[in-house]
């Protein structure tokens, strides 16, 4: 906690200290009032800590270390769990999920982040981590929400119009053909929250990018330029790695001979 | 006469929960060009399964299928059922138009390029089945006996060559019935075969009855009682 990268002011063991303060405020708001969150808060509080801790010393080792390697398998890592939680969120899914949020979200994190950290801000070397790091966790965090919500979407509205897809099959419907508006609305689902921030950037809140960049000294205009990029760029992988991710799962509820899969004839696993 | 249709040694095992159901057991069928079978049998005997069988729609099932002596094998499942055409019972009606409805089969890739009907046609087909709704009605607001129609007459334009209806009737009034029951006798005339399922008493359309129970298929023996029951 002693180097000050920039302009920011560091905070010192005995700030985080005063900080912890504002949750003991909110615990003890919680026993006066018998909210029954205070277990929860406080072990909110310790993963925090933890957590971001952490983060914070890997972080700083991994831009000493400044290697190649390292900044591509710290982001294979964040796909793995960005997988994992896919995976647990979508309990009715069929087999075969994790596999392809995985692959989903590996391409949209490396072809967004480079094509970001590469095109447009040219950072010096390719894999920079001070850059490619951050960007790419923002990268594959939003392109998570997305490949969740799309996927959940999707077998739902499958089960929900089981009737119309055994109609459009019996009349020579291919699976793409029968589960087209599922998908459509499913895409739809997953963009939504995307759109919605971008629409209320800069009115309804300062997004959290720029205001870590201003906090960190730069010019307000600079960090508006980054913030612009970020949130185009988010909106590409939430796109990118929704439609990757659909595509290589929606046929999983479907036989080989093109049947989907109802309630009735899914045997386990399927 | 050589069958249009044939089907032999159907198996379909389901889960069931209890575990595995055999619900075909063996079951083989021959229809002929202008024949309208119908299959009676107890609720849950495996009706509507038999149909999706026929049709290729059954996940797992096994069996030999042939239509017009060409094996199954040899056709793609998309073009097995363009031919040998499922009327499911639930009438699934798309968002749209009655029209969108009638025309969406040609909307697919199998009928690529095999041209779709003219308002004439479609309006001629909606007076066949007395339903009396302009072609531009908004179909989400049809009725459960119009939405049937609607779907029959769907199924019907594509010119399949084998129909197989899960209950075509269960949802209409008698005069409907009638009418869909006239389409049904001009389409095997025509040299179309049928497979019905049905609930009511028999109608007198058919050519066969044929009695699913216990996974096999047998010659109805009493005629014009419904469900017969050993």
């Amino acid at each position: 906690m002693t180097s000050a990268a920039g302009g920011v002011i560091p905070i010192g063991w005995q700030g985080l200290a005063l900080a912890t303060l504002f949750v003991v405020f909110v615990g003890v708001v919680s026993i006066r009032l018998s909210l029954g969150i205070t277990k929860d808060l406080a072990i909110a509080t310790v993963r925090t800590y933890v957590q971001l801790l952490a983060l914070g010393f890997i972080l700083r080792a991994v831009f000493r270390i400044n290697s190649p390697w390292l900044v591509v398998g710290l982001i294979l890592l964040m796909v793995l769990f960005a997988a994992q939680i896919v995976l647990k969120r979508s309990p009715d899914a069929p087999r075969g999920i994790f596999g392809s949020a995985f692959v989903a979200m590996a391409l949209t994190g490396f072809i967004v982040t480079f094509a970001v950290t590469g095109v447009i801000v040219q950072v010096k070397p390719w894999y920079l981590p001070q850059y490619v790091i951050p960007l790419a966790g923002m990268v594959i965090g939003n392109s998570m929400t997305g490949i969740a919500l799309a996927i959940e979407r999707v077998y739902a509205d499958f089960d929900a119009r089981e009737d119309e897809l055994l109609a459009l099959t019996a009349l020579g419907a291919t699976p793409w053909e029968a589960s087209h508006g599922s998908i459509r609305d499913a895409l739809r689902a997953g963009l939504i929250p995307t759109i919605t921030s971008m629409a209320a950037a800069g009115l309804v809140f300062i997004p959290g990018m720029m205001s870590g960049q201003i906090l960190a000294g730069a010019d307000p205009v600079t960090a508006t330029a980054y913030q612009i990029v970020v949130m185009l760029m988010v909106a590409a992988a939430t796109a990118l790695g929704s439609v990757i991710a659909l595509m290589l799962t929606y046929h999983r509820r479907f036989t080989a001979d093109g049947v989907f899969l109802e309630k009735g004839y899914r045997r386990e696993g399927r | 006469m050589t069958s249009l249709l044939s089907a032999s040694a159907l198996v379909a095992v389901l889960p069931g929960d209890s575990g595995d159901v055999r619900v075909l057991d063996g079951v083989s069928i021959a229809l002929a060009p202008g024949e309208i079978i119908d299959i009676v049998g107890p609720s849950g005997s495996g009706k509507t399964t038999l149909l999706r069988a026929l049709a290729r729609l059954l996940p797992d099932a096994t069996g030999a299928l042939a239509l017009d002596g060409i094996s199954a094998e040899t056709v793609s499942a998309s073009k097995w059922r363009a031919a040998v055409a499922l009327l499911p019972q639930k009438p699934a009606i798309v968002g749209g138009t009655v029209r969108d409805n009638l025309l969406l089969p040609w909307t697919l890739k199998v009928r690529r390029g095999v041209p779709q009907p003219d308002i004439t046609a479609l309006e001629a087909a909606v007076d066949s089945v007395r339903l009396d709704v302009a072609l531009d009605r908004d179909a989400s607001r049809l009725s459960v006996g119009q939405s049937a129609r609607v779907a029959l007459l769907r199924v019907l334009l594509t010119r399949p060559r084998v129909l197989l209806l899960d209950e075509p009737d269960a949802a209409l009034d008698e005069a409907s019935a009638a009418a869909v029951g006239e389409l049904t006798v001009r389409f095997a005339a025509e040299g179309g075969g049928v497979v019905r399922v049905r609930h009511h008493v028999a109608d007198g359309l058919a050519t066969r009855r044929l009695h699913l129970e216990g996974g096999t298929l047998a010659d109805a023996l009493v005629a014009r009682v419904p469900a017969v029951r050993p």
